[in-house]
């Protein structure tokens, strides 16, 4: 008796996972640097007082 | 080298070159494994599961990559106190580690229906979890160290160098050890996949790795921004005082 | 001081490695089971090619006989299951069991070993000069 799988199950998960976790680390590096730049930045116009 | 250490020029040329190595991988990694998911042949052996190569490979090789990386900035940073290599070192971990989990989620995924197992503790499997574990000590060592000032940085770079022993015994497990991951196909002395999957694997290596240079950029900019930020509201919150 | 420090982590390393070459081996080879056998009853994995021409399926349709060698050495082998998609004749498996005192070794699990060779299915069969002519008529 030999084990009989549809292939595509494996191929198609194993795409979701490559591709969504490297998206999803592009999105979130791009993100998190948007908001430190911008962070930087409002620190940077003398706001201080504000802030 | 030392022309890039001042974090302004460093600044000057990250500004552009982040996009253009995020968007440049994304588009060549995306046709790569488009071109491998619809358009290669099945193998000879293991039929269509063979595309998750294409997926596979380029993640295991970053994942190694990624350590590389924060063992050579952890060696400019100990040896020649080199301002950006501390924090080139930290902003490798976090896609290094994504990479090393990828690799072995689609290797474990590819195990099931080729060698008929979610998971073996066989000698390259082992040695791959144990550098994702490594990252996860790396990360959180790195963090910590970098809230409590100079010295503990020391410790995160030294372990950064000492973890990369881990790479060479990933790289030599399956040729030293007995395993069920088959030996390397790329070698020195050539390749043992046919060309038809050569060439979008290669593409997609060089696709992922270009989005990887883009993840180190854009976190080395925003861990340079949150040193910024932090030494001007520490300035003027001493200005008040 | 760094230097000497990261010499001696890295000379024990090495030294892990080394002492781990012999012990962290996933499975033993037909050669190394015939020459020291384990005892009857110990679980050990087997680990070699299937021969060519030595698969049977016994009469119950779920037991297959065949026999693993690696070149030096053969050992017979019985499973009852169900074997992975890729476990063929002429490529590897790795067989889970206990080694019989009659010298069959009668495994509880089979995994597929493959090889390095990535080859699409239409090339398998061509010799070298074959597909090079195919692939320039494509072309």
């Amino acid at each position: 008796m030999r084990e009989a799988l549809d292939p595509w199950n494996f191929v198609i998960a194993a795409f979701a996972i490559g591709i969504g976790g490297t998206l999803a680390m592009v999105a979130w590096s791009w993100l998190t640097m948007r908001r430190a730049e911008a962070r930087r930045d409002a620190t940077r116009q003398d706001r201080a007082r504000e802030l | 080298m030392h022309r890039l250490a001042n974090p302004a020029r460093f600044l000057r040329i990250a500004r552009w070159l982040t996009p253009a190595f995020l968007l440049s991988g994304l588009v060549l990694a995306g046709l790569a494994l488009g071109w491998g998911l619809t358009r290669v042949a099945p193998d000879h052996l293991m039929g269509e599961t063979v595309r998750i190569l294409f997926i596979h490979v380029p993640a295991a090789w970053l994942g190694m990559a990624g350590w590389m990386t924060i063992a050579g900035a952890s060696l400019a940073e100990l040896a020649w106190r080199h301002p950006l290599a501390g924090i080139a070192a930290r902003a490798a971990a976090v896609p290094g580690a994504v990479f090393t989990a990828i690799c072995l989620a689609t290797g474990s995924i590819w195990g099931r229906p080729t060698w008929g197992t979610w998971w073996v503790w066989d000698g390259r499997l082992t040695s791959m979890l144990v550098l994702l574990f490594l990252y996860f000590g790396y990360i959180a060592l790195a963090d910590a160290a970098a809230k409590q000032g100079e010295g503990r940085a020391r410790v995160a770079a030294i372990f950064g160098l000492v973890g990369a022993i881990n790479v060479p015994i990933i790289n030599r497990s399956v040729v030293w050890w007995n395993s069920l991951h088959q030996p390397p196909s790329i070698t020195m002395g050539g390749s043992s996949i046919d060309a038809s999957y050569l060439v979008p694997l290669l593409a997609a290596t060089l696709g992922s790795s270009l989005i990887f240079a883009g993840v180190v950029l854009a976190r080395m900019r925003a861990l340079l921004a949150d040193q910024q930020a932090e030494a001007r509201l520490r300035r003027k919150a001493m200005a008040a005082a | 001081m760094l230097v000497i420090a990261l010499a001696v982590l890295a000379g024990a390393a090495l030294l892990a490695a080394w002492a781990l070459r012999n012990q962290a081996s996933y499975f033993y080879v037909p050669s190394e089971i015939v020459a020291s056998p384990p005892e009857p009853g110990r679980a050990v994995r087997l680990g070699g090619m299937v021969e060519k021409g030595s698969l049977r399926t016994q009469a119950d349709g779920v037991t297959l006989m065949f026999v693993v060698g690696d070149g030096k050495a053969r050992v017979p082998v019985r499973f009852s299951g169900i074997a992975p998609s890729l476990f063929v004749e002429g490529s590897g498996v790795v067989a889970e069991g206990k080694m019989r005192a009659d010298g069959t070794f009668v495994a509880d699990n089979l995994l597929a070993k493959h090889d390095e060779n990535y080859v699409p299915r239409e090339l398998e069969d061509m010799d070298q000069h074959q597909a090079r002519q195919v692939v320039s008529e494509t072309r």
